[in-house]
């Protein structure tokens, strides 16, 4: 029974690659109009699963190798097939055929590790068997492909502004897998640490760390965050800032996070990644991500309302 | 972006659109400052000096149940000034009243 089992997954797996090759193929040819974008993405992914496939074979002819390859493989069938998600556009049953197939994939690799030979011997004749269901699956499949991503390529109708819209996103996400194109980025920084000294001075302990996370001048965040909080405050010697008033942790992430807002993610692309550049008295936020450059509010202290003791004013100017 | 500088620019653009009912240009900026202990206090700068600030700050003390003033400053002209953390406050009655749109205010402050 065992054996049994052993044969039949790697025959799965045999399909389940026949499958996605002909995928390829078909979504080539579907694209004979040669957009080079939606090649290359398949040319990645045929070069992928060739990688693939001769893992396999090697799995299948040395036992010792199999762990590793295992391992590789692991890794590597998520993002392939995540990649087969972005270009056939949410076939959702299929996708889940492949998870399946990976798991059994993941099982048939300990199969293999207890009996090869036999399975050597049964395979080739299984081989036919499957060449006759992938090109089965292969019909079945080029017309999904051509249902979902190219409606409008073989018919003499317009394009509808949906499916346009659709096939720039998928070529975008062909292209850069590692962009998150129209999923949010999220930026995540260490909470500041913020202390009371006595009762009327706040110590935001990390602010010089936070600066540099932030890559920006010390002088900068310290200007905006005495102008937002209409105080006076300093760096001491252990480079943390000492602010005048009470201020509580939540309180000062409110303020830094409008100041990362304004003066550190771009303005465009919402990437963290950028440079303020001082220009003519002007701030100039530069994306290095996405190259664009902006200008950026000046701080302004604004009006401050006098809080302290008039007398003691009084005092201390005459 | 030297594109941009090209654009032509009809400088009368805003006169040939004439003062409707909107008076309030620029931004209001709302700000909170500490006192000695919990107290606080909350500057308004910028409002139109179209409005009457004095009329003003009578209906907010009112409303609000707080002290306030306006006060004269030779660079940003007349400021509200009311007592306590009226931040949440001011903004709401500013919109319901209709002297600022919601976009025009700036809140300052933690």
């Amino acid at each position: 029974m065992a054996e049994d089992e052993a044969i039949f997954d790697p025959t799965l797996k045999k399909k389940k690659k026949k499958k996605k090759t002909t995928f390829d193929i078909d979504a080539a040819l579907a694209e004979g109009n040669a957009n080079e974008t939606s090649e290359i993405g398949n040319g990645e992914l045929e070069s992928k699963e060739d990688e693939n496939r001769q893992k396999d074979d090697d799995a299948e002819d040395v036992d010792l190798d199999l762990d590793f390859t295992k391992k590789k493989k692991k890794k590597k069938k998520p993002f392939s097939t995540e990649e087969l998600d972005a270009a056939l556009n949410d076939i959702n049953s299929e996708t889940v055929t492949e998870t399946m197939n990976n798991e059994e994939a993941g099982d048939d690799n300990f199969d293999i590790d207890m009996l090869d030979f036999s399975k050597m011997k049964k395979k080739k004749k299984k081989k036919d068997l499957d060449d006759f269901i992938a090109e089965a699956e292969e019909k079945e499949d080029k017309e999904n492909i051509e249902d979902n991503v190219n409606l409008w390529s073989g018919s003499d109708r317009d394009y509808t502004y949906d499916e346009l819209l659709n096939r720039a996103f998928e070529i975008m996400r062909d292209k850069n897998p590692d962009m998150a194109a129209g999923k949010k980025q999220k930026f995540v920084m260490r909470p500041p640490q913020v202390v009371r000294i006595g009762t009327k001075k706040t110590s935001f302990a990390n602010f010089t760390e936070i600066c540099r996370m932030l890559h920006r001048q010390p002088k900068h965040l310290l200007d905006f965050l005495l102008a937002e909080l209409g105080t006076s405050g300093s760096v001491d010697g252990n480079s943390q800032l000492i602010i005048k008033g009470r201020f509580q942790q939540k309180q000062i992430e409110n303020v830094l996070r409008r100041y990362i807002k304004e003066y550190v993610t771009c303005h465009t692309c919402r990437s963290p990644d950028t440079i303020l550049q001082k220009d003519t008295r002007l701030f100039f936020l530069q994306c290095e991500t996405c190259g664009s450059r902006c200008s950026v509010a000046s701080i302004k202290l604004g009006f401050q309302a006098v809080t302290a003791k008039r007398a003691a004013i009084r005092a201390k100017t005459a | 972006m030297s594109i941009q500088n090209l654009n032509t620019f009809d400088p009368f653009a805003d006169a040939s659109k004439g003062a409707d009912d909107d008076v309030q240009d620029g931004l209001v900026h709302i700000r909170i400052q500490q006192r000695n202990g919990r107290k606080t206090l909350t500057t308004v700068q910028g409002l139109s000096s179209e409005y009457d600030l004095k009329k003003i700050v009578r209906a907010c003390k009112k409303e609000f149940a707080c002290n306030g003033t306006v006060i004269e400053h030779p660079e940003y002209g007349e400021v509200l000034q009311l007592q306590g953390d009226q931040r949440e406050n001011i903004c709401q009655w500013l919109t319901k009243a209709g002297l600022a749109k919601p976009d025009q205010l700036k809140v300052h402050g933690f």
